[in-house]
């Protein structure tokens, strides 16, 4: 299968430090959000992975091989980078043409694109004509013109309506079950934890996790139960003898940080309290995210000031 | 990956916009109505001495060629715009791959529509000078005709190797004409500049339209020195987009 190999990939931009030593794998057979805040180098990775920036240092493979080296790259990797970027002169049919010849890919393949991403009907318009969301399918269909076992799909979303957002997911997610490699980078969290198995986290340049969707929540996370009680006097007895803290929130529920809801739930009922609610508190992806960013943020910029610059 | 996929994408990506072909069509328009008002409008009675009919009919060139100019321009800068060159360096990662097969379809194009202006120009003009004009038989008129093709083919390409380096159309046309129309004409009339400014690409390449250049470079010498500006500046261009990041 092919996958995505960054071996301590390095990219300065002048001073700025795009990529600081990245060293990841994105394997094939499920969808990898790659996250990160803007300028953490989520776009450097992938279009080095493309062989349009070169890295400083390091290298980034492709099956095994530079991306310079593949006789066929549309057949190779599907690349979304900017919905902007096809020429708006050209119709939407013709820049996908001109694709297709310059990899020899059948001419049924536009077709079948435009088919797939439901842009028939404005295949013979000028691309310059098309709404933002609309560019974004025809950045799509041309990462999916050949075929490819790789597809790599930076912001996706973007502009997109959201029976367009739902109809990307899907895709996203089928292309990945058919076995292909699928790295989409991304900043809405919520559409990630949807439809992401993997994470990889970027910040500053640095690799901050390479993880499992759930793992990475687990970790990233603090466990907190909402519960109601009738007897909230006997509640904080409770709580201070098991050494845990609970503070009402106003509207008659506690929050209980550091507990589970099977913790809680069988020392109330040692006790013979009455519950009227207990819930696990859902950790959010977003939230998980934003206390490790918050942190690595933090610890980037010590050494950085260490060195005066 | 093949030189002739590459260059049947390139030369689509030519002909899907209107642009550079509302170009070369102004190229053909251009030079060979402003030859033929030209020749029409000659007047026997101010005739110099070494009046040379055979350049004379290629009097429109000077304007045409400004449309060669954008031709090679646009094809370029079209790519630069909104970042549409990743898309086709992500398709075809070999860069000199790429762009060796842009600047043969350019050339190509220019060539081909140059020699249709050559023929065009000189046998209209001929025919408008009358008596004085001269036929296709006559010492340096089929080179001339010929001459005017590879001119325009090899203007076009170095103006698509200048917008490679400098990657903008404004920045690209704003060195190329003051550079290519006025610089000889202006400043060739002193004959110590002369000296100099017979070696531009112009000037140079010029040569080649005329029946017997008593002045200035031989004409295929002159096409030769217009030929290394071309090569020079089309391997200029390769290596900055070989070097630099898209």
């Amino acid at each position: 299968m092919t996958s995505i190999d960054v071996r301590e990939l390095r990219k300065t931009y002048g001073s700025v430090r795009a990529v600081d030593g990245v060293t990841c794998t994105v394997e094939p057979g499920r969808v990898t959000g790659f996250l990160g805040p803007n300028g953490a180098g989520k776009s450097s990775t992938m279009r080095i992975a493309l062989g349009l920036d070169r890295p400083t240092a390091g290298r980034v493979t492709i099956g095994g091989r530079p991306y310079r080296a593949a006789t066929r790259p549309l057949r190779l990797v599907g690349a979304l980078l900017d919905a902007g970027a096809a020429s708006g002169a050209r119709t939407a049919q013709d820049h996908l043409r001109c694709l297709a010849y310059s990899n020899d890919l059948p001419l049924g393949r536009v077709a079948a694109v435009l088919a797939e991403t439901g842009l028939e009907t404005v295949a013979r318009r000028r691309v310059g004509t098309f709404s933002l969301g609309m560019r974004q399918r025809l950045g799509v269909a041309a990462a999916l013109l050949g075929d490819p076992p790789v597809l790599m799909l930076d912001e996706p979303t973007n502009g997109l309506d959201p029976e367009g957002i739902i109809w990307i997911r899907d895709l996203m997610r089928q292309l990945a079950a058919e076995g292909r490699t699928v790295l989409v980078s991304s900043h809405l969290m919520s559409e990630t934890a949807r439809t992401a198995d993997h994470l990889i986290v970027l910040g500053r340049g640095r690799l901050l996790a390479d993880t499992s969707m759930a793992a990475f929540i687990a970790e990233h996370s603090s466990s907190r139960v909402w519960l109601r009680t009738t007897e909230p006097e006997r509640l904080r007895d409770l709580l201070t003898a098991a050494g845990l803290a609970g503070s009402p929130n106003g509207d008659g529920r506690w929050q209980v940080d550091g507990a589970s809801a099977a913790q809680i739930g069988a020392l109330a009922a040692a006790q013979g309290l009455p519950l009227l609610e207990l819930t696990d508190d859902q950790a959010s992806l977003e939230e998980a995210y934003l206390k490790l960013t918050a942190s690595a943020t933090e610890y980037a910029s010590a050494p950085a000031a260490a060195k005066g610059t | 990956m093949t030189v002739t996929s590459v260059l049947r994408s390139e030369w689509a990506k030519v002909h899907t916009v209107h642009a550079p072909l509302i170009s070369l069509a102004c190229v053909l328009l251009t030079t060979v109505g402003i030859s033929a008002l030209a020749c029409a409008t000659y007047s026997p009675d101010d005739a110099a001495d070494d009046f040379d009919p055979v350049f004379y009919s290629f009097f429109g060139l000077s304007f045409g060629q400004l449309a060669a100019l954008c031709f090679g321009v646009l094809v370029v800068t079209g790519e630069y715009k909104g970042g549409a060159l990743s898309i086709s360096l992500a398709a075809v990662p070999r860069r000199g791959l790429l762009y060796g097969c842009k600047l043969a379809v350019i050339g190509g194009l220019g060539l081909t529509v140059g020699l249709v202006t050559g023929f065009a120009s000189f046998l209209g003009g001929q025919a408008l000078l009358g008596d004085r004009g001269v036929g296709l038989g006559e010492e340096g008129a089929l080179r001339a005709a010929l001459g005017c093709g590879l001119y325009l083919g090899l203007i076009a390409v170095l103006a698509a190797g200048v917008a490679t380096l400098l990657r903008g159309p404004v920045a690209a046309l704003g060195l190329l004409i003051p550079v290519l129309t006025f610089v000889q004409p202006v400043l060739g009339a002193t004959s110590a500049v002369y000296d100099v400014t017979r070696f531009l690409p112009d000037a140079a390449g010029q040569s080649i339209l005329h029946a017997t250049p008593e002045q200035g470079l031989g004409p295929w010498t002159g096409l030769a020195v217009l030929a290394l500006w071309t090569a020079a500046l089309a391997v200029a261009g390769w290596s900055a987009l070989e070097r630099r990041d898209a």
